[in-house]
């Protein structure tokens, strides 16, 4: 028997993917990059997808999990031929507890359907990335997805009581739990953002939060982007923590309000969402403070949505950007990195400066409450040259983060896009170490291989560097 | 370990520098480089060492025989304040209390221990103490940006970055919290920061799992030996109508329970439960002993003057039986030797052996000091 035939044996032929077109859909995510894909399989249960370990062990095949495919760092496209493990049909949603306000999940949950299933008892999931109606929870796990109401609520890490998980060589074991710190080290933590790479996730109990007493919403327009970069910058300084606050430029208005139509002033230069929420006595003095504030900075406008229908309006055209940019160019290069708030400013600054360089349409919106950057290009490949530019800028976009003291991803992740470019912000004592984590994890590199470190990045021992030459 | 000691005389420090510290050997060093040299001089002559900050949480989790006291008061500097990021840098031997003051100028706080007493950050983050606030602003691994550690095998490792939100790797910082000093000294972080309220309030309440479930966002709901309170921050507006709704203001301040000091002569037990549990667990406690239970947290903090195994046993078959754990955090030399400090070993327990072998190949720090003997 092959790798295919046993997998098939295991969970039977509909739930194995052979034939190459099938096989092609699953060499890719939301990202530009390709890999080759030997089989994908769809387990229904922890006890399948620890077989599955054993299985593709046997074969020393790597082991891609796969969620919905939807992340922009490549981290679940196959380097070397690969099992492709996709977790969409466990999804169940089970034990969810009022009183502790927790519920336990499969990897495949999609986001927003867990929000919609506690619905009725006052409670959501707080990280909502933008793509919450097609993403899973499991790669929401792997990358420690954000979203806009991550600012005051915390990325995807802050809502994982517990996990578990199959390990490289096929145990299950669980981390975390439901009472405060677990004894021992908190693995928790570090399996969420470990992009694949420590093991494959087959279940977790999640943190539910109370849905807020009060919520306003505030749509402010400024002249230029640095007002309102600046205004981000002093509305952190004066001690308050918006639910959210999150930055549009004028391009990436006005592709929204073609796109869906959510009522933003498509004449500003920039436009900013921020929304406050809390006890019904503190959201007004909340709502002031961000209202002078943009004031103070320029705005010309600032407007409060009147009713939930206009405010979910707003959002819809928040979350609905880069589906927007998808229908007005052939292809666009979403980035991601962060800095810290009181550079947001002069670091915008620079990135126009960067995009008129290059002659790229760069279009902003991103949030700006934790000073996470997503300039993206919009560029038809097919232009001669065209790539080679896009790629020269977003080098030079990374660069001009990190010299402000940032860092090259907040929400979407390492991967392959910017593995290489990790020696940026940690030298090879720091990368050591996190190469010597994953060893812990993944002795022989089942998981993942070749996502989130460079190559050789594993290169001291006992704090003496190896000689040059004898990387492994 | 005389020629140790010779190795290492140029980070020496007087014992009478170190309150509390017994070891043959005393260092403190001024520096993390000279802190890895330290550890690095340590791993090689096999000598056991104990990271020390103000000595006040020694006997949690287990009792460590040291050959080396490594103490962090040199290590003392507010590296980085970015009061507009809402960000700082410190060294792990900063006082928590100092920190909190200078925070306190511009209205900030690390939510670190209510009552800091002595205790350093570097300490906090090692034994993961999240004290009461937690309710409102989670667990300490939360503020964790960045972490730089000084391996057991003296490297110099950082993880993570001073921005509040990062992916940028493996989060080694998260990792260091309740790590023990297992993976190394932890010499300098970075923690997030939180507003402080206008106003507070310390309000007490009859019943405190209905208060819980009342109270919008409390900092925390405790049950002090029988007295509930809630205690409340934010604008005072909303302090105000929240004190109402809710009992008797007692105090426009915070009055928390005040912390101890390990000393060996009473026995001190955490049990962490889901905070379902927590009445229950309130519940099963023998009469006469001191608590404070943590609602909506989980954890109870248990004091007793005289207990027997056999009660132990219960209260640790009652926590486990319920996912959580009951662990001891102080207490006479001989209950260690015949009560394992932490129970049941996680199911990760060979895993976490693997990754401390990592940065402490020697396990030279904090040995047995983790649960599983690890
Ligand atoms: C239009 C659009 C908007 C987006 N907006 C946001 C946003 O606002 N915030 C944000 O953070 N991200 C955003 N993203 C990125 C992406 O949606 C997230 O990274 C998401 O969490 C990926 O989930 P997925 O199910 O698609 O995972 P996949 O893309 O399938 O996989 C992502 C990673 O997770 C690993 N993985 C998947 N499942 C498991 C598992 N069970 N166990 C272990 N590893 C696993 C994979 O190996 C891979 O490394 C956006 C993407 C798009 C296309």
């Amino acid at each position: 028997m092959g790798l295919a035939e046993e997998l098939v044996a295991l969970v039977g032929a509909d739930r194995v993917l052979v034939e190459p077109v099938d096989l092609y859909l699953y060499g890719t995510d939301a990202s530009i990059d390709r890999g080759p894909v030997k089989n994908v399989v769809f387990p229904e249960s922890t006890e399948e997808v620890a077989e599955i370990v054993k299985i593709a062990n046997r074969y020393q095949v790597p082991v891609v999990p796969r969620g919905a495919g939807t992340g922009l760092s490549g981290g679940a496209i196959p380097i070397g031929s690969s099992l492709v493990v996709s977790l969409t049909r466990m999804n169940g949603i089970e034990d969810v507890d009022p009183i502790n306000m927790t519920a336990r999940v499969g990897p495949g949950v999609i986001n927003l359907d867990l929000s919609k299933h506690t619905k009725a008892l006052g409670v959501h999931y707080a990280p909502d990335p933008s793509s919450q109606s097609i993403c899973t929870i499991g790669g929401n796990i792997a990358n420690n997805s954000g979203g806009p109401h991550c600012l005051a609520e915390g990325t995807t890490v802050e809502h994982i009581l517990e996990l578990e998980m199959v390990t490289a060589d096929g145990q299950v074991i669980v981390l975390g739990g439901q009472a405060p710190d677990p004894v021992g080290l908190d693995l928790r933590g570090v399996v969420v953002g470990s992009e694949g790479t420590m093991g494959i996730v087959t279940s977790a109990i999640v943190k539910l939060t109370p849905n807020p007493l009060a919520t306003r919403t505030v749509l402010a327009t400024f002249n230029t982007v640095e007002d309102a970069a600046s205004a981000v910058s002093a509305i952190i300084a004066r001690g308050i923590v918006p639910a959210a606050l999150e930055l549009m430029d004028k391009l990436m208005t006005v592709a929204v309000e073609r796109f869906v139509g959510a009522g933003f002033d498509t004449e500003a230069t920039a436009t900013l969402l921020a929304e406050v929420t809390g006890h019904d006595s503190a959201v007004d003095a909340e709502l002031e403070i961000v209202r002078e504030v943009c004031e103070l900075h320029d705005a010309k406008a600032v407007r409060v949505a009147v009713d939930e229908a206009e405010r979910a309006r707003l959002w819809l055209g928040r979350k609905s950007a880069f589906g927007a940019v998808a229908q007005m160019a052939p292809d666009y290069y979403l980035h991601d990195t962060v800095v810290p708030r009181t550079k947001l400013a002069e670091v915008m600054a620079k990135v126009y400066e960067i995009a008129d360089r290059y002659d790229i349409t760069m279009m902003n919106v991103f949030h700006a409450g934790d000073g996470n950057l997503h300039p993206l290009m919009a560029f038809d490949s097919t232009e001669p040259g065209m790539l080679d530019r896009v790629h020269a800028a977003a080098k030079e976009l990374v660069e001009v983060c990190v010299a402000a003291g940032g860092a090259l991803s907040g929400e979407h992740g390492v991967g392959i896009e910017k593995r290489d470019l990790m020696p940026l912000v940690f030298n090879e004592y720091d990368l050591d170490a996190q190469a010597r984590l994953r060893e812990a994890f993944d002795p022989d590199g089942l998981f993942n291989p070749g996502k989130t470190l460079p190559e050789g990045s594993r290169c001291f021992d006992f704090g003496r560097p190896v000689p040059e030459g004898v990387w492994v | 370990m005389s020629s140790l000691q010779s190795t290492l005389s140029q980070y020496l420090a007087d014992p009478s520098e170190v309150p509390g510290a017994a070891a043959e050997i005393i260092c403190a060093p001024a520096s993390l480089p000279d802190a890895a040299k330290v550890l690095e001089a340590c791993s090689a002559a096999g000598a056991s060492v104990v990271p020390w900050g103000s000595g006040s949480q020694q006997r949690v989790g287990g009792l460590v025989p040291a050959d080396v006291i490594l103490s962090t008061h040199r290590l003392n500097q507010i590296v980085d304040w970015q009061p507009d990021n809402m960000t700082v840098v410190v060294q792990g031997g900063v006082r928590a209390a100092d920190l909190a003051e200078r925070l306190a100028e511009r209205h900030q706080t690390a939510v670190l221990a209510e009552i800091p007493g002595e205790s350093t950050v570097g300490g906090l983050v090692a034994t993961g103490a999240s004290m009461y606030r937690r309710a409102r602003y989670g667990p300490i691994r939360n503020r964790m940006l960045e972490a730089t550690l000084a391996t057991g095998d003296g490297r110099v490792v950082r993880g993570g970055g001073r921005v509040v939100k990062n992916v940028t790797g493996y989060d080694i910082p998260r990792l260091v919290a309740g790590s023990m000093g297992s993976l190394g000294l932890i010499g300098e972080v970075c923690l997030k920061l939180w507003p402080m309220g206008a106003a507070h309030a310390t309000v007490r309440v009859d019943d405190p799992e209905r208060a819980w479930a009342t109270a919008y966002r409390p900092l925390a709901v405790l049950d002090i030996n029988g007295s509930s309170f809630v205690y409340l921050g934010g604008t005072p507006a909303e302090v105000a109508g929240q004190s109402a709704q809710l009992g008797d203001v007692v105090s426009d301040q915070m009055l928390w329970p005040e912390p101890w000091i390990g000393s060996g002569d009473e026995v001190r037990l955490s049990m962490r439960v889901r905070p379902s549990d927590v009445a229950d667990a309130v519940a099963s406690l023998p009469s006469g002993w001191e608590y404070v239970a943590a609602y909506g947290v989980g954890e109870v903090s248990i004091g007793c003057p005289k207990v027997s195994l056999d009660e132990l046993a219960d209260l640790r078959r009652f926590a486990e039986a319920r996912g959580g754990a009951l662990v001891v955090l102080d207490g006479p030399t001989a209950l260690y030797e015949s009560f394992d400090p932490w129970g049941s070993p996680p199911s990760s327990l060979d895993l976490q052996r693997r990754i401390v072998a990592r940065f402490d190949p020697d396990r030279i720090i904090n040995r047995g000091r983790l649960p599983g003997g690890l």
